[in-house]
């Protein structure tokens, strides 16, 4: 098989997947910080005691958790400009990304902010910390500490759904696997090399995490 | 108590606002407690905790509360920060009703320092870190004048060697003390201790009853639930026994362990001092 493997057409290529790698890479990095963003405020409207925006918030996260994203994508990818929205193609791969990811993102920051023992919030509560006092300084340091192996998990889930925006015809890695494999028929070739690059995002986020868990958000783990 | 309308004054001024000398006015007149009950009830669903409980405490009167478990007394503890709400009667605290609308609650729990049984030191943070927090963000002091207080605090406390150190590097004792230095940097009128040694190794219980020794000795007003009985007995002004939600006897210590007047307090102490 390795006689057969065409490294010369790899090469040839490089300049598609190099772009495609870009591509890939961008979309899923705003992707990725609009799920952040939409996932705490989701989960601060989840935990929060105003009852009719805990409904929105649920009702967001368990539709979202509860359905295909090729079905979100299609849905909004139709489904928008029916209802006289335009957008570009890149446009509507972010927005449902982030949509996605955000649901996915408000229930893992939930889960750290719940790990945080009561005696703890408490504690600042007797000290005269006020509920954001509490949130900033007692509460979230730990919680994104306890939560970053997760989140990551997340983070390489995104990317690797990014993969399914070539169906909506947006230039990304798998794309570009797929035209490798229609122009040339080398299908081995164009899907190892697009594999090898979501490996390569894989790493780059792995270091990112270790990095931030030991030296931005959390000294030390207990 | 009674004076009502006195009372009322007092309640418009903030604790800073009153000159030395109108201190010793207000004590004249007969306003000398910190810490009053009236009538207090609490229940937890169907449960009646505490059950009209009247008490007052003292500026500079430690007070030790014992009693069986489950009798209330860390709810009652709890309540005078209001960790916990009541359903009728109140506490007052310097002149301020502590559950009532109107009050500036974390103002309030600025003046009351409270030690729990399980420290609860916040374990991303070192131990001047852990002291320094409320000051800083609450008081508003400036970072270096908070950490000079917190470095006194922690000497006080025989700890100045561990202001670096987190939670997790400390034994139980060590934590324990750390946790009565973060109340104490707050400067408060009031502490609250709640089992402050139930959850620690016996060997180092002494080290933080010592600490809250001190205190007293200082004259600071405090209220410890305990079962350590030694520490009652040479600590104490008054040790008060609860059972199932009722004040069943308070009496100076003295009198409390050697002629308890009710036959459920004699029973519990014939029990806890058997040990």
């Amino acid at each position: 098989m390795l006689q057969a493997f065409n490294f010369r057409i790899i090469l040839e290529y490089m300049p598609l997947y190099s772009q495609c790698f870009m591509a890939t890479l961008w979309l899923s990095a705003v992707s990725l910080i609009g799920a952040l963003l939409i996932g705490t405020a989701a989960c601060a409207m989840r935990i929060g005691h105003y009852r009719p925006l805990a409904r929105i918030a649920v009702i967001y996260i368990e539709s979202i958790r509860s359905t295909p994203l090729l079905a979100q994508l299609y849905l909004v990818y139709f489904g928008l400009p029916s209802l006289g929205i335009r957008m570009s193609e890149e446009m509507t791969g972010i927005l449902v990304l982030t949509l996605n990811s955000g649901a996915y993102m408000a229930e893992i920051i939930r889960g750290g902010i719940q790990s945080i023992p009561s005696g703890h919030i408490e504690a600042g509560i007797a000290s005269g910390l006020n509920y954001f006092q509490r949130m900033r300084y007692i509460i979230l340091p730990p919680a994104l500490g306890a939560t970053l192996p997760a989140m990551l998990g997340q983070a390489i889930v995104l990317v690797k759904d990014s993969a399914l925006l070539s169906l909506i015809s947006i230039m990304e890695l798998t794309r570009a696997g797929q035209i490798l494999t229609s122009e040339r028929f080398m299908p081995v070739e164009g899907f190892l090399t697009t594999a090898a690059f979501y490996l390569l995002i894989y790493y780059i986020l792995k270091s990112l995490t270790s990095w931030s868990q030991k030296r931005l958000i959390f000294r030390e783990i207990h | 108590m009674g004076n009502t309308g006195f009372e009322k004054k007092i309640t418009l001024l903030r604790p800073n606002d009153i000159k030395p000398t109108f201190f010793k006015k207000i004590a004249a007149m007969g306003i000398k407690d910190m810490i009053t009950f009236k009538n207090v009830n609490k229940w937890f669903g169907k449960h009646h905790v505490l059950k009209e409980i009247n008490l007052n405490v003292e500026p500079g009167e430690v007070l030790v509360v014992c009693g069986p478990s489950g009798s209330g007394k860390s709810t009652l503890l709890r309540c005078i920060n209001r960790l916990e709400s009541l359903q009728s009667g109140e506490i007052i605290i310097d002149g301020i009703k502590v559950h009532g609308r109107e009050t500036n609650i974390t103002k309030l729990r600025a003046e009351i320092g409270f030690v729990f049984q399980q420290f609860n030191l916040y374990p991303h943070m070192t131990a001047i870190e852990n002291i320094t927090i409320a000051p800083i963000k609450v008081r508003k002091l400036k970072k270096e004048v908070a950490r000079k207080l917190g470095q006194e605090i922690l000497d006080k406390v025989g700890l100045g060697d561990k202001a670096g150190s987190y939670p997790s590097q400390l034994s139980g004792g060590q934590q324990q003390r750390v946790a009565i230095a973060r109340g104490l940097c707050m400067q408060p009128k009031i502490m609250l201790f709640d089992e402050p040694t139930s959850s620690l190794d016996p060997e180092m219980i002494n080290e933080v009853l010592d600490v809250i020794r001190n205190l007293a000795n200082e004259g600071m007003t405090m209220i410890v639930v305990t079962h350590e009985m030694g520490f009652a007995r040479e600590a104490a002004n008054r040790v008060a026994f609860i059972d199932e939600g009722r004040l069943v006897e308070i009496a100076p210590p003295e009198k409390f362990f050697k002629n308890p007047k009710n036959e459920r307090t004699r029973l519990f102490l014939s029990k806890i001092l058997a040990r």
